[in-house]
C-alpha cells in the first residue's frame, strides 16, 4: 500500500494538480508517526502507512491553518474516519469538494494510542470506532489505496465506549454528575481536545471572548465544567467520535463517553449520522418547515 | 562508613511523620490510568516504577489557577485587596535529578525583576527528594542538554534506589539536612548496594553550542526550516503545562459585575491569543512562529538571560504532543 500511495503522491505533485500532500511520516527513531506535508515529488518517500497512523489529519485542511492553506491545493492521506470529518467540513461549507484531493486508506483498524504498539494490531489495542467501523473502504476519495476491505460492523455497536454510557446512564442524576465532575477535574486547560479537532475551527474560540468572560478561563470545577460542556454542546451533530480529542488529552478524560452519547442522542431524534453524505447538511444548522416538532414554528 | 538508609518499610512512617508534623507529601501515585504527582497519605499509594510523572511538580510552586486579589467595585471606584500566600510545608518525592534542575529556572524568572511572593514563599517551603533514575524511555533526552541522572542540582535530598527496594539516602542541601533531622526515626544507618543508574545515550547529532550560535543569529528568524519542521503544531498547550521550566501566566478577573477575584493562571505561548493586540494584529501569525518562540525561550532567551536552563531534557512534551512533534528533531537541524 506504501509504494501506491508514494507513487500517487508523486505523480499528483509533479503534475501541478497539487501542491502539497498530507500523510504521516516516521518520527526520528522510527518508532511514532507524525504527520508530515510533502511539497516535493522527490520526497514523496517519507509518506507512511500503518497502524499507527492515528491522527485525522483533516485538521490540517482548516482555516486554523492559514500557513498550510497558502501552500496550494492539497492531497490528504486520509482513513474512512477522518474522510467523514472531510464531509462534515464541506457540508459546513469550509471548502468545496473540488479543493481537496483525497487519498483513501483502505483501514484495518488503527491503535487507540500509539504507545500501545507492540507490533501487531490486537483488537484489545484497538478503540472502539474501529470495531464498528463501517467506512473500512473510504466512502469519499478521489483515489482508494488498499484491498477491498470485508469487515462488516456487528449490527449493535459494541465495545468499550458503549459500555461505559450504558453504565452511567444507569446511574441517578447525582452520581453522573459526580463521575463528570471527577472526571473534568483533572482538566489543565490546554485545549488539546479543541486544537486537535477539525471541526473546532473558529478562529475566535468562545474561551477566548473575554468581553465578557463567557467562560471562565481558570482550571477550578467550574472553568472545567463550563469549557468541557460548551464544547460537547458545539459538536453536537457534527462529531464524527473520530476520537482524537480523547487521545490528545493529556489527563485522559474520556471525552468519547461525551461524544458517543451525542451521536446517539442525534440519531435518536433526528436520524442523522454526520460525516456520510457531503450533500446533507447537519440538523442544527438548517430549518424545515416540516419539522416534525412544533415548538421551533 | 554507613550510609543513611531510608527502607521502604519506613516510607509509610516517613509519609505519617510530615502529615503529623502539619505537611504535605507528594509523590507519585496512579490517577486515572496515568503516574502523576499528588498528594498521598501511605506509602501503598506510591509508585516506584515509572519513568517520570505524568505531570510537573512546578504547580506546587506555580499553581494552574490561583488567586491573587480580591475586588469590590463600588460607587466611589475599586477596592482591590491582595492576597498573602502561607504555604504548607511540601514535600515532593521521587522527583527525577531533571525536573530538580528546573526550580533554579523558574526561580530565575520568578525573582528577575520583581520577587514574585506568591513563587518564592511556595518555594521556600518545598523540600525535593530525587530519586534517580534506573530506567529510561527513548524520548529521556537529559544528558542531551548536559544534565543525567547524576545531577544533584534542585535535590534538597537525592535518593538512590537499591537492590532490595529501599533508597540510600543522601542530604544535598540544608533544607535537606534540616528535613532529615526532623523526621530521623524514617531514616535508618547501614550499608547497601545501589542498583545501577541509567544513563541515556547522548544524541550524537546535537550540539547545544551549535544551536546556541545559530539561535544568536537572528536570520533564521523567517527560515522555511521553523515552517517545515514545525507546520504539524496544533497549537495546544499540552506541552507547556506539562512542561517544568514553562512559565508564563495570564491574569483574569472572574466573578460579577460588581465583585469578584483576580486570579492567575497558566498560559502558553502556543495558543494564538498569547500575542494577539488589541488592534487585531498578531505579530506570530502563523502556528510555526509560536513555536519558533518556544525553542528561542529555552534555548536563546533563557541561556541568555539567566545561568539556568531552559530545557532540562526530561521529555514530557515529547510524550504528551498529540502529533508528536518532537523537540530533538528542531535541536538535531539546529546542530547543523
Amino acid at each position: 500500500m506504501e509504494e501506491i500511495l508514494r507513487k500517487k503522491a508523486k505523480e499528483l505533485l509533479e503534475s501541478g494538480e497539487v501542491k502539497v500532500v498530507i500523510g504521516y511520516g516516521w518520527n526520528r527513531q522510527r518508532t511514532k508517526t507524525t504527520p508530515v506535508f510533502i511539497t516535493d515529488a522527490a520526497e514523496a518517500d517519507r509518506l507512511v502507512w500503518n497502524p499507527l497512523c492515528v491522527n485525522n489529519l483533516s485538521v490540517y485542511l482548516t482555516r486554523k491553518f492559514k500557513d498550510i492553506q497558502a501552500l496550494g491545493k492539497p492531497a490528504i492521506v486520509a482513513k474512512g474516519c477522518d474522510i467523514k470529518n472531510i464531509v462534515v467540513l464541506i457540508t459546513e461549507a469550509q471548502f468545496k469538494r473540488d479543493d481537496v484531493y483525497i487519498i483513501g486508506m483502505t483501514c484495518e483498524g488503527t491503535v487507540y494510542r500509539q504507545e500501545l504498539w507492540k507490533g501487531e494490531l490486537k483488537p484489545e489495542i484497538m478503540p472502539t470506532k474501529c470495531h464498528n467501523c463501517d467506512v473500512r473502504n473510504p466512502h469519499l476519495a478521489d483515489f482508494v489505496v488498499g484491498e477491498k476491505s470485508s469487515f462488516t460492523p456487528p449490527e449493535t455497536p459494541t465495545g468499550m465506549v458503549f459500555d461505559k454510557i450504558k453504565a452511567i446512564d444507569a446511574k441517578d442524576q447525582a452520581g453522573k454528575w459526580a463521575f463528570w465532575i471527577n472526571e473534568f477535574s483533572r482538566c489543565i486547560k490546554c485545549y488539546a481536545c479543541r486544537q486537535v479537532c477539525s471541526l473546532c475551527y473558529c478562529e475566535r474560540c468562545i474561551t477566548e471572548k473575554n468581553m465578557p468572560q463567557w467562560i471562565e478561563t481558570s482550571a477550578h470545577p467550574r472553568g472545567n465544567l463550563s469549557w468541557n460542556l460548551t464544547r460537547a454542546m458545539h459538536l453536537v451533530g457534527r462529531c464524527t467520535f473520530c476520537g482524537e480529542c480523547e487521545r490528545a488529552c493529556p489527563v485522559n478524560i474520556p471525552l468519547n463517553l461525551v461524544n458517543q452519547k451525542m451521536i446517539q442522542v442525534v440519531k435518536d431524534a433526528f436520524d442523522f449520522r454526520s460525516g456520510y453524505d457531503e450533500k446533507t447538511h447537519p440538523p442544527m444548522i438548517v430549518f424545515s418547515p416540516d419539522d416534525k416538532d412544533n415548538f421551533i414554528k | 562508613m554507613a550510609d543513611r538508609i531510608l527502607k521502604k518499610e519506613d516510607l509509610g512512617r516517613l509519609i505519617a511523620s510530615v502529615n503529623a508534623k502539619g505537611g504535605q507529601f507528594i509523590a507519585p501515585a496512579l490517577d486515572a490510568r496515568q503516574v502523576v504527582f499528588k498528594p498521598v497519605t501511605k506509602a501503598e499509594e506510591v509508585v516506584t516504577d515509572y519513568i517520570v510523572a505524568r505531570n510537573s511538580y512546578k504547580e506546587l510552586v506555580f499553581p494552574q489557577t490561583e488567586v491573587v486579589a480580591d475586588f469590590t467595585i463600588g460607587k466611589h471606584g475599586v477596592d482591590l485587596k491582595g492576597r498573602d500566600v502561607a504555604p504548607q510545608e511540601t514535600i515532593v518525592f521521587g522527583a527525577r535529578p531533571c525536573e530538580a534542575v528546573s526550580l533554579s529556572s523558574l526561580r530565575a524568572i520568578f525573582t528577575w525583576d520583581y520577587i514574585d511572593e506568591f513563587y518564592t514563599k511556595r518555594e521556600d517551603a518545598l523540600v525535593v527528594i530525587t530519586v534517580a533514575c534506573t530506567k529510561a524511555d527513548d524520548v529521556c533526552f537529559c544528558t542531551t542538554v548536559e544534565l543525567s541522572p547524576e545531577t544533584k542540582t534542585g535535590s534538597d535530598i537525592y535518593l538512590k534506589e537499591t537492590e532490595s527496594g529501599d533508597y540510600i539516602v543522601e542530604a544535598v542541601t540544608d533544607k535537606g539536612r534540616a528535613f532529615i533531622e526532623k523526621h530521623a526515626s524514617a531514616f535508618s544507618e547501614g550499608s547497601a548496594k545501589a542498583k545501577a543508574l541509567f544513563i541515556p545515550e547522548k544524541i550524537g547529532t546535537i550540539d547545544l553550542k551549535k544551536i546556541s550560535a545559530r539561535l544568536k543569529d537572528k536570520s533564521h528568524y523567517d527560515d522555511q526550516v521553523w515552517g517545515r519542521l514545525t507546520r504539524k503544531c496544533i497549537g495546544c498547550g499540552a506541552c507547556t503545562f506539562v512542561c517544568p521550566t514553562c512559565h508564563c501566566f495570564d491574569i483574569t478577573d472572574e466573578g460579577t459585575a460588581f465583585a469578584g477575584e483576580r486570579r492567575k493562571n497558566w498560559d502558553a505561548c502556543q495558543f494564538d491569543t498569547f500575542t494577539l493586540h488589541a488592534s487585531g494584529h498578531n505579530p506570530r501569525h502563523y502556528q510555526y512562529q509560536r513555536w519558533r518562540n518556544r525553542f528561542m525561550c529555552k534555548f536563546n532567551y533563557y541561556p541568555e538571560k539567566f545561568a539556568s536552563k531552559g530545557c532540562v531534557g526530561c521529555g514530557r512534551c515529547i510524550r504528551v504532543c498529540p502529533v508528536r512533534l518532537d523537540i530533538t528533531e528542531v535541536m538535531e537541524e539546529f546542530s547543523k
